[in-house]
């Protein structure tokens, strides 16, 4: 069977014939995967070697910690100041000035993707400013904005399945916003798959590009959940002076409008389809104060102020992890907060806490080394979800899912009510984005951007 | 991420999960390298030999577990379907506990679910766990998935199912 251990034989095979190569007989095998400060995006993740004999669970915690290291590698680069070609500047480091503008933050935005009439978009010039934020809007501002009429997709303020809001300890609802980098953006370019008419004509399967390692990214998605800060909390957030915009509603019913708001960012998800990963790869990170977990509860080790979570309300007031009750208006402060505990989804998989744990205190290390006021630092990686089962940028004939590790995962900011472990109804990303469709019914490729297509 | 899960209790070695396997996938025809593929998630033989140790005992599974070493080690060598021919006890009219044992394994693999054995005081008929349910193999001898879980993407009953061999089962060259 094609496996990831497949790839990671004939790496070893061909890091071997290198060395054995007369003309590179000097040269040193290659170095294990590390966490490096790059602002180059891993096209995939590299394997290092297994140890002896070892266990399911020594194989599984190896191989799950290469992909961390990927997902933190990956981190790094999204997050680095970018060039003026929007590439992360070689000259710059990430965190130098405790905050930057990213590399992420200037692929587009899918609002600007799937236009008005299935209109032919662009990568770059101005996205679309809805009306009621033209007044407030200077060029190259970021507009946090609805991004159509996809019920079962993120909105602005609504997650997965309709699960509803996530409202923060001020009551404030958290935003949302998803965005493709440009392999992504010219794939759905080069095959019309912008406009229902394009998808209508379209014939075959849609394959996005894979990422290959030392090589070429592939597709990459980036959903990013924003919360409204305080300006003087900026020095532990990623933040932004960022427009929100509220679509109008009928129910209940609000007219839209548009506010400028400081935003900090409090949880990013990144999906990159890859050699090692038809399925994508899936890297899910948060901000360190968002929540804690049942065993933080449980064991009373908890910090005094979370951004979702108030730790002086006893569960008996503040049940957890509660839907807000309705009706949901993102244009006023509500008087519901939400209480949102991190669920443990890795029972059978402690491999998965074990790495992340590991790869986060690397990379904070890391971070910390740059500058001690970097808000990365405040950043955490939750765990990277990946096929234990895939050939080369294709599935498995049999097991389209690929058998994903670990079994399940959510961000407590992005899948907040369908954290847990339970198939088909509990968060897990591959699952779920195997069963994206375009606008017709033909698989999308792991991906629901393609119904936003007018 | 601060305070780490509880890991529950100890699990059984490599060697005597992979054993389990191979013996499952000889009692039931499917390959050992999909009953426990190298890298393994979901750890169903783990799970269900843990599950079965807690309802026969340790002592029972032990010579069950002997009884298949013996014969996998034969000269020469027995096919799978000799071996489970010989565990099921299939010519026998009476079979042993050890034979009962083994087709409650085979249940439990097939339906994810529990059967006791005649001879288990008190045995109780449960599913497993959800996760044993979604990937019991009677869906993948069936070329199809269970109710409320499919792993194949949007349309794909507008086309024929992949071959037998696709879904793990051993054909022995046929289909």
């Amino acid at each position: 069977m094609k496996k990831i251990a497949t790839i990671i034989l004939l790496a070893a095979v061909a890091v071997t014939m290198v060395i054995m190569t007369p003309e590179t007989s000097t040269m040193a095998p290659a170095a294990d995967p590390a966490i490096v400060l790059s602002p180059k995006i891993p096209g995939d993740a590299q394997f290092g070697p297994l140890p002896p004999n070892p266990t399911n669970e020594q194989k599984l915690l190896a191989i799950q910690g290469d992909f961390d290291i990927y997902s933190w590698n990956t981190f790094i680069a999204l997050n680095w100041p970018p060039g003026p070609d929007g590439n992360g500047d070689p000259n710059k480091t990430i965190g130098q000035n405790g905050d930057n503008d990213t590399v992420w933050e200037h692929y587009r935005n899918v609002d600007s993707v799937f236009l008005p009439g299935g209109a032919k978009p662009t990568y770059t010039g101005p996205g679309t400013v809805p009306t009621q934020c033209k007044a407030s809007y200077k060029p190259g501002m970021k507009i946090i904005t609805q991004v159509g009429k996809t019920p079962t997709v993120l909105t602005a303020f609504s997650q997965p399945f309709n699960t509803g809001p996530i409202i923060d300890q001020n009551g404030n609802y958290t935003r949302f916003e998803i965005l493709v980098n440009k392999p992504m953006f010219d794939y759905i370019l080069q095959n019309t798959l912008y406009s229902k008419a394009g998808q209508k004509v379209f014939s075959g399967a849609v394959k996005f590009p894979c990422g290959v390692l030392n090589g070429p990214e592939g597709a990459i998605m980036v959903k990013a959940a924003w919360k409204v800060i305080d300006p003087a909390d900026k020095s532990r957030f990623h933040s932004q002076t960022v427009l929100v915009y509220s679509p109008a509603s009928q129910n209940p019913k609000y007219p839209a409008s548009c506010s400028t708001k400081t935003m900090g960012l409090v949880g990013l998800h990144v999906g990159h389809k890859t050699n090692s990963a038809a399925q994508w790869l899936w890297s899910t990170f948060e901000h360190v104060d968002n929540v804690p977990t049942e065993a933080d509860v449980a064991s009373g080790n908890l910090k005094t102020k979370y951004n979702y979570y108030d730790p002086k309300c006893a569960a008996s007031k503040c049940p957890p992890n509660q839907t807000p009750p309705r009706p949901w208006n993102p244009t006023q402060v509500s008087a519901f907060h939400s209480q949102i505990v991190r669920m443990n989804m890795f029972k059978g998989n402690e491999f998965a806490f074990e790495s992340a744990a590991a790869r986060n205190a690397d990379a904070l290390k890391l971070l910390l080394g740059v500058s001690s006021s970097s808000v990365w630092k405040n950043y955490e990686l939750i765990s990277t979800m990946w096929p234990t089962n895939t050939g080369q940028c294709q599935a498995t004939p049999g097991d389209p899912l690929g058998t994903p590790a670990p079994n399940f995962l959510a961000n407590t900011t992005l899948e907040t009510y369908i954290q847990g472990m339970v198939p088909n109804v509990s968060s897990n990303c591959i699952e779920c984005h195997n069963n994206a469709t375009m606008t017709t019914p033909v698989p999308s490729d792991f991906t629901y951007v393609l119904q936003r297509a007018q | 991420m601060t305070t780490p899960p509880n890991n529950g209790g100890s699990a059984p070695s490599e060697a005597v999960v992979q054993d389990f396997a191979n013996m499952s996938a000889a009692l039931m025809g499917f390959q050992a390298s999909f009953i426990r593929p190298f890298l393994d998630p979901v750890n169903l033989s783990g799970i269900f030999y843990q599950f079965a140790v807690a309802q026969v005992g340790q002592t029972m599974m032990d010579a069950l577990m002997s009884a298949f070493d013996a014969l996998s080690k034969q000269t020469p060598p027995l096919t799978a379907q000799q071996i489970a021919d010989t565990l099921l006890e299939v010519s026998s009219p009476t079979p042993s506990n050890q034979a009962l044992l083994c087709q409650s394994i085979i249940a439990m693999w097939y339906l994810g679910s529990w059967y006791p054995p005649p001879f288990q005081k008190d045995g109780l008929q449960q599913v497993i766990s959800s996760q044993a349910y979604t990937k019991s193999l009677a869906w993948n001898t069936a070329q199809a998935h269970p109710m409320g879980f499919s792993a194949f993407p949007f349309g794909y009953w507008s086309q024929p199912p992949g071959p037998l061999t696709d879904f793990g089962v051993n054909t022995g060259g046929g289909q």
